[in-house]
């Protein structure tokens, strides 16, 4: 057990410095001049090479990539040639909002997918499955940013009940709540379209096995059945998939931030692309592949606590 | 199993038809010029002339919207060809040599699956400037393993059949075999995640130019033209929906027509729809 | 305790069960022998109201006086477990492989007598011991996967017990075990059947294990009871020709002996297969394999007749030889 965990760790820890090189390579490699950018054509050359100096861009490649790596793991990331602060600070202040957006959505998703799942599953053959089948295939071909559009039409400019974007602040609590409500179920809504047709298969799947069966000989009821046989060994290839949805967690975030104008890390990585803020990109987009690599770091760990199968095998 | 074609794939190639044929007659006809500005007629009522109306700049939707689908089937069909060929390529080189190679391999391809196509896409932004291009190559990046995979798995399977052997024990380098014995096998699994891909092509260049990394003006896209409607939310709330519409159309269209040739091509996979 | 009255299950209008007529009372130890698709299975189900969804069913059930024909599933739920517990044939997949083996069978008694987890495990662990499962207390909390085939399904027969119902039918308990362990099951359902003062039905294809564990055996063919009878006189002296022909085929010697003229002798068989449930014939269901038949075997069907004392048959050779 402990000899998987640790082939495991290894694969991770891998994986994500891998993703770094790649991250550095093409935000280093590839641009012009970033001291050009920053002070602008008229710039003397003086200047230039004065902050190039100061940027350290003269140092080789590899140096410049470790000592990225270095600070980075020190939570450090430079400063931000937009905003004249350090881009951890950036990081900090964006951090809640994003989390408690990312957090909620996928919180949303599991109890919508999975009830409509097994519900779905529990009506194998009649209309409540075909619709639960037929709305999650328009759920997967439906673009969140769309679907945000149209609730915020529907909510904010019709009715009029809900903000149509914006964040008022952590310090008054309710409007807070408030215009989180559209952005979380925008992004729940696409999300639990494709886990929902995964929880439906795969308890369709648990259903044929023997021990349903042996289960309704023992006289107990369906629901019990369903809900305390089923979906518990249904869960299984459900957490793989969950697993895999946290890059599209992670997309839908980003996009539904700037949908709504929520001050979160999404909105400021794109600003950071309208002011050319290159720092500031390269830790973000750094930062979120190291969240989607670590969500299946943990699915992949995960997996291995929750069947007593596997436990044994590993 | 009855002889019918499954429903999902009659559907599907209905809506892919109607989409790919609208991409195909706007090269060569459209009711209007898309481009043309007009903006005394801005926001025109749908009339005979202007079929659906006008948008803020009085230029007619329906021609943009066609205009529109002309982009995003050339971004997706580039981006899925790309990354296709170089993810089956990968796919069957790793399964021709196997071992360490093999693993390896499948390693780096699944490098791709840590990086979403919005941050590929972000940070080829970022630093090169954001354009259709852009798009393009960051779509294709992230189908690089998903093909890799496909290819892979369908490959390990067909290397085991006896007419494989044959050939091998015939003399026929593992290139060769690669080339005539496998990648025709392995063909029916591949254009079923070609036109699935598709589909999240189209979505995704979608949400790209949404967020202004994709087609930039004058190019018409169909998230293009919902970013700039959003801003019109409360004057001209309709001009919302027509987009939108159409991604749905096509990504359903697509997706509902990949489903299709899965069931037509996988007969002994019994599978609850 | 349980009759059945002219019970048909029919699939499409075909009948996969056909007026099967029976009474089964607490003590009674019925064999049910018949090949895969004489319907033994359908009817095992039947009886606990989990025929498919997909079945017609017609004629009657009375489980302790209760008319369950047109019972509701959950008038099903109250009776199975508690008067009406199965025993499945399929040990390996047949417990859920998430859960402890003690809790999968504590779990009816939590539901069904309210009683508490602590008091069910202990059950369960009584229930363990009595079934002859070897470390108890360490088996309550173990995984299906850790246990072999022979304690799953001992496991499964600890789980049909729990509620003490009054008849436990086994189908095919031990076809997926090995022969020594099989042994063991069969004798062990026996001694409870005794101990318990319950109703035993075991369904088998095969004669030796049901010669073993049963004091009345029941032939279907087809879907139809094409035989009845005591045990021992039944495999001794079988009425129907399809019993005849399925005790010819058991292989008498182990070595192949060799006749006057030095030739092997070979096994006997019942010639054909058969038939798809939609082309049985509608008389006899054995009509065209048996070497006995009669012109109006392949249309009439012959009626389940008493040929002696609590021997009965259904053949249209019974008539023949009456009158």
């Amino acid at each position: 057990m402990a000899y998987f965990i640790l082939r495991r760790t290894f694969g991770f820890v891998l994986t994500l410095l891998a993703v770094s090189v790649v991250v550095f390579a093409v935000m280093n490699v590839l641009p012009g001049d970033p001291a050009l950018t920053i002070l602008g054509l008229d710039a003397t050359d003086d200047a230039l090479s004065a902050l190039r100096e100061q940027l350290g861009l003269n140092e080789p490649l590899l140096s410049r990539y470790i000592h990225w790596v270095w600070d980075a793991l020190h939570g450090e990331f430079g400063l931000s040639h937009s905003f004249r602060v350090p881009v951890s600070g950036l990081i900090t202040e964006r951090l809640p909002m994003t989390i408690s957006l990312a957090v909620s959505g996928m919180l949303v998703t599991l109890i919508v997918a999975l009830t409509l799942g097994i519900s779905a599953s529990a009506r194998h053959r009649t209309f409540g499955d075909w619709g639960v089948m037929f709305l999650s295939q328009l759920g997967i071909a439906i673009p969140a940013f769309w679907l945000s559009i149209l609730l915020v039409l529907l909510f904010a400019v019709k009715l009029r009940w809900l903000p149509p974007g914006g964040f008022p602040g952590w310090s008054d609590p309710v409007p807070a709540m408030r215009s989180l409500i559209l952005p979380t179920v925008a992004l729940a809504l696409v999300q639990s379209a494709v886990l929902t047709r995964v929880t439906r298969s795969s308890a369709l799947e648990v259903m044929r096995q023997e021990f349903v069966r042996t289960a309704r000989a023992s006289g107990l009821s369906q629901r019990r059945i369903l809900w305390r046989h089923v979906l518990p060994n249904a869960l299984v290839p459900i957490v793989t998939i969950v697993g895999m949805q946290f890059a599209a967690l992670v997309t839908g975030t980003i996009v539904i931030e700037n949908v709504f104008y929520l001050p979160g890390l999404g909105r400021l990585i794109f600003q950071s692309i309208s002011n050319r803020d290159l720092p500031t990109v390269q830790a973000l987009v750094m930062l979120f592949a190291a969240i989607v690599v670590t969500a299946n770091f943990v699915v992949d760990l995960l997996y291995v606590v929750i069947d007593p199968r596997l436990k044994a095998r590993a | 199993m009855s002889r019918r074609l499954p429903t999902n794939f009659i559907l599907g190639a209905i809506l892919v038809a109607l989409v790919v044929g609208t991409a195909a007659l706007s090269l060569v006809w459209t009711p209007h010029d898309p481009t043309l500005l007009n903006i005394p007629g801005k926001f025109d009522e749908p009339s005979s002339i202007y079929w659906l109306g006008t948008d803020q700049l009085g230029r007619d939707v329906v021609s943009q919207l066609m205009a529109g689908a002309r982009n995003s089937m050339a971004v997706a069909l580039i981006a899925v060809l790309i990354g296709g060929s170089i993810g089956v390529s990968l796919g069957l080189l790793a399964s021709a040599i196997g071992g360490w190679v093999e693993d390896a391999v499948m390693r780096l391809a699944d490098l791709g699956f840590a990086f979403p196509a919005l941050l590929f896409a972000i940070m080829l932004a970022a630093v090169l400037g954001p354009s259709l291009s852009n798009a393009v190559l960051a779509i294709a990046f992230i189908n690089i393993p998903i093909f890799a995979r496909v290819a892979r798995a369908s490959a390990n399977q067909i290397w085991t059949r006896d007419f494989v052997s044959a050939a091998r024990a015939a003399g026929m380098s593992r290139l060769a075999i690669s080339r005539d014995h496998i990648l025709p096998n392995i063909l029916a699994a591949v254009i079923v995640q070609a036109t699935i891909e598709f589909a999240v092509a189209i979505l995704a260049e979608a949400a790209l130019s949404y967020l202004g990394l994709g087609a930039q003006p004058p190019a018409s896209s169909w998230g293009r033209l919902l970013s700039e409607a959003q801003t019109l939310l409360y004057l001209a709330p309709q001009l919302v929906l027509y987009p939108g519409l159409c991604i749905v159309t096509a990504v359903l269209g697509f997706g509902l027509l990949g489903d299709g040739l899965r069931d037509i091509t996988d007969p002994r996979l019994v599978r609850e729809r | 305790m349980i009759e059945l009255a002219n019970l048909t299950a029919s699939f499409d209008g075909a009948a996969a069960l056909r007026d099967a007529t029976l009474s089964v009372a607490p003590g009674d130890r019925l064999g049910v022998v018949g090949e895969s698709g004489s319907g033994k299975t359908l009817f095992a189900l039947c009886l606990m109201g989990m025929a498919p969804d997909a079945a017609n069913l017609s004629g009657s059930i009375h489980v302790d006086g209760q008319d369950m024909s047109v019972a509701s599933e959950s008038d099903w739920q109250a009776i199975r477990a508690r008067r009406v517990a199965m025993v499945f044939q399929e040990p390996m997949a047949a417990l859920n492989p998430l859960r402890r083996v003690g809790v999968t069978v504590a779990e009816p008694l939590m539901v069904h007598e309210g009683i508490s987890r602590q008091a069910a495990l202990a059950r369960a662990l009584a229930l363990f011991k009595e079934v002859g499962i070897n470390e108890p207390e360490a088996r309550l909390r173990q995984f299906p996967h850790q246990l072999s085939g022979g304690q799953r399904q001992r496991v499964l027969i600890a789980l049909a017990l729990a509620c003490n119902p009054a008849l436990l039918i086994a189908d095919e308990p031990t076809t997926a075990l090995d022969a020594s362990v099989a042994l063991r099951i069969t004798d062990l359902l026996v001694r409870l059947a005794k101990e318990r003062q319950m109703a035993l039905i075991f369904i088998s294809h095969d004669l030796a294990t049901v010669a073993r564990a049963t004091n009345e055996i029941m032939v279907m063919y087809g879907g139809d009871i094409v035989e009845r009878g005591p045990t021992t006189d039944v495999l001794e002296t079988p009425i129907h020709p399809y019993t005849k022909g399925l005790l010819a085929a058991l292989p008498k010697w182990l070595i192949a002996q060799r006749d006057a003229e030095g030739k092997r002798s070979r096994l006997a068989t019942i010639p054909g297969s058969v038939p798809p449930l939609p082309e049985l014939p509608q008389g006899c269901r054995f009509a065209g394999r048996c070497q006995n038949e009669l012109a109006n075997c392949a249309t009439e069907r012959p009626a389940l007749q008493q040929k002696s004392v609590g021997r009965s048959a259904a053949c249209h050779l019974l008539d023949r030889d009456a009158s």
